[in-house]
């Protein structure tokens, strides 16, 4: 009985093809867009974790500023010691520590003859520890790691060729790094960083293309120390360090904050008393990151799901006007014995059909679209960074929200259904006959 | 030996309200129709036969009185009982055919056997032989719109004997159907008659009495039989 008024149902869509395909259209185009859209949003946020991933997933930055719910690190202090690096390395939960000693460069020189030199404006090198390389998640590429108290620098790829593509620099080779105070060092490049997919936007934000030790580039630079005039220590404002393990970011990250602040770092004596010791890890960081892009995309699902109502209250509309044209024929089923939950049955079935199609459809749609959507995101963040980033933004298809809307077409089908065909099904059968 | 009772109207009375005031269709009628009587209610419009058969139909309820069909009291019956007794033992039919636009003729037989619940197994060759005894079978695949209104108003007929009911309400069976049409028409209904079942016919043409054994006049919402 039931699978006959089903198929009733079915031959009633198919006799009225454009209007029913016109009703399918609103929902398919609601629930494509949701769907377009969460996968976007997941998809976009996958790529910005991935891109956070390279840097180090473990990884965190201390230094001074003011901590809570917004934190803020300023840069300007000189705070921790190197006896700090080593005392917070030493921690149970803590893996890398490296200070940051941010050398600005005023030029950097290479000679060609004996009176001849060409410069570059430089920008600035970091000048820390072999930890570094490990906490920034960078590779040598070919030749090694500098030597603390030597004169030699790794470089990136892209350093190699600032003096021009036909004197392309290459390890062995002797730079001049003039710093800001005017003093410049005569450097050899000992190693070149690996320069592939696992450089990233951030990681290119985040290191210089220059790395070299601490002795001589960052202690002998001014305001790179602090203490009495005689007892004078080289000091760092920012620290990269890494936990562990994935787990204990938290844990690593408090052990770091207690050491500071008990009083037997070198750092709480020398930091200002209104400013505090703050560690960013980039697990906040990222969670950040999904805050906004979940703020967005839950707002641009919302427009959606209002397109997806919209498409309901098509489907109302004409199943009304539907049931009001059928009248007569309501009232004909009615006189050859149709019980009244027939015809609810037969409206009801119709518009959860076109709820049902609607949703299967969108999704495919939402899927294709999705698809192009991804790829020409893919092509703008490409244009945009200009290359300097990692890998390929993938699609992410998040399934329940294909679940969810497939599930919501077929419940606004019910719904956008049940007053129409309660209307049917209500009709005094001697009025519907006579309907003209 | 008495005659077996299909329809026992007792002192019916159906009033509709309209505003304010009350209009009474039918006042008081009482008629019993027996099985394998072929009767035509006569009248001008607004007499009441179209009231009398709305309830005789199941489709409309009395003010007061009681029907019985077939021993049955109609009264007593919900939505649902009303409608079963409309699938299996009543079949209608309409001046204007009122067959599903959507439906082929032989779907349109089919949809009372649905609508009763008959298994699937042998709905087509029960509606394929009705259609034959119509003289549609070539006809069946048709949309209504592609039949004539004498063609329309034969596969109504399929439909309306489709669940073999014993009792047939035809509502000015030939009111859109020219002369000669409609004496074809009246003789299917003929024939369907003396094979049993119980016809009530509508109709303003006096000329169908001749196939009718009764003819019930009436007036102002009372009836009046010639004998």
């Amino acid at each position: 009985m039931i699978s006959d008024i089903f198929v009733m149902s079915l031959e009633a869509l198919r006799s009225h093809k454009a209007r029913t395909f016109l009703t399918i259209m609103g929902i398919i185009i609601g629930i494509s867009s949701v769907i377009i859209v969460t996968t976007s949003g997941a998809s976009v946020e996958k790529f910005i974790e991935d891109q956070w991933n390279v840097f180090n997933p473990t990884g965190m930055v201390v230094g001074t500023g003011s901590p809570g719910p917004t934190p803020h690190i300023s840069f300007g202090e000189t705070v921790f010691t190197n006896r700090d690096v080593e005392n917070i390395k030493n921690l149970p939960h803590v893996k890398n520590v490296a200070p940051v000693g941010i050398v600005p460069l005023k030029k950097i020189s290479e000679r060609e003859g004996f009176l001849k030199w060409v410069s570059m404006p430089g920008g600035s090198m970091y000048a820390s520890t072999p930890d570094m390389l490990y906490v920034l998640s960078l590779n040598i590429k070919e030749g090694r790691v500098f030597e603390e108290g030597k004169k030699e620098i790794v470089v990136s790829e892209s350093l190699l060729n600032i003096f021009g593509k036909d004197k392309k620099l290459k390890v062995g080779d002797v730079i001049y790094l003039q710093r800001l105070d005017g003093i410049p060092i005569k450097s050899k490049i000992v190693g070149i960083l690996k320069d592939s997919e696992e450089f990233n936007i951030l990681s290119q934000l985040t290191t210089p293309s220059i790395l070299g030790p601490i002795k001589p580039y960052y202690s002998t630079f001014f305001g790179s120390n602090v203490g009495p005039p005689l007892k004078k220590v080289t000091a760092y404002s920012i620290l990269y360090a890494t936990a562990s393990d994935k787990t204990n970011i938290e844990t690593s990250k408090n052990e770091i904050l207690d050491y500071l602040n008990r009083g037997e770092s070198d750092a709480i004596n020398y930091k200002q008393k209104n400013v505090d010791f703050v560690v960013i890890s980039q697990e906040f960081i990222l969670n950040r990151i999904d805050q906004i892009v979940n703020a967005v995309s839950m707002l641009i699902t919302i427009i959606a799901f209002i397109s997806l109502i919209v498409g309901g209250i098509g489907i109302a509309n004409i199943m009304y006007a539907t049931v009001t044209e059928r009248t007569r024929e309501i009232g004909t089923m009615m006189a050859i014995g149709a019980k009244r939950r027939y015809i609810l049955q037969l409206f009801l079935f119709q518009s959860m059909i076109v709820g049902f199609l609607g949703g299967i459809l969108g999704c495919i749609l939402g899927a294709s679209g999705s698809v192009i959507t991804v790829e020409f995101l893919g092509n703008y963040i490409e244009r945009l960074a200009a290359g300097a980033y990692s890998g390929k933004i993938l699609v992410i298809f998040s399934w329940e929200w294909f679940i969810l809307s497939l599930l919501f077409g077929i419940a606004i089908g019910v719904f956008a259904g049940v007053l129409p065909a309660r209307k049917a099904a209500k009709m005094d059968p001697v009025v519907a006959l006579r309907y003209q | 030996m008495a005659r077996d009772i299909a329809v026992d109207i007792q002192s019916v009375t159906k009033i509709y309200k309209s505003g304010k005031k009350d209009f009474k269709a039918l006042n008081n009628v009482s008629l019993k129709v027996f099985r394998g009587d072929f009767l035509a209610f006569m009248g001008p419009s607004g007499s009441g036969k179209s009231t009398l058969m709305n309830l005789i139909g199941c489709l409309d309820r009395a003010s007061s009185g009681e029907i019985y069909i077939h021993g049955q009291s109609l009264s007593r019956l919900n939505d649902n009982q009303l409608a079963e007794i409309r699938g299996k033992q009543i079949g209608f039919i309409f001046q204007d055919f009122n067959l599903i636009p959507t439906m082929n003729a032989l779907k349109n037989v089919i949809l009372p056997m649905i609508l009763a619940g008959f298994p699937r197994s042998n709905r087509e060759s029960n509606a394929l032989s009705l259609l034959k005894k119509v003289e549609l079978d070539n006809w069946a695949t048709h949309l209504p719109a592609e039949l004539s209104g004498g063609e329309k108003q034969r596969v109504a007929i399929a439909r309306a004997i489709a669940n073999n009911p014993s009792l047939i309400l035809a509502d000015e069976p030939t009111g859109n159907l020219d002369t000669k049409t409609g004496e074809n028409v009246m003789e299917l209904l003929s024939s369907v008659n003396k094979e049993g079942k119980t016809i009530l016919l509508v109709t303003h043409d006096p000329s169908l009495t001749k196939y009718t054994n009764r003819v019930v006049n009436i007036k102002d919402g009372e009836v009046y039989e010639k004998r």
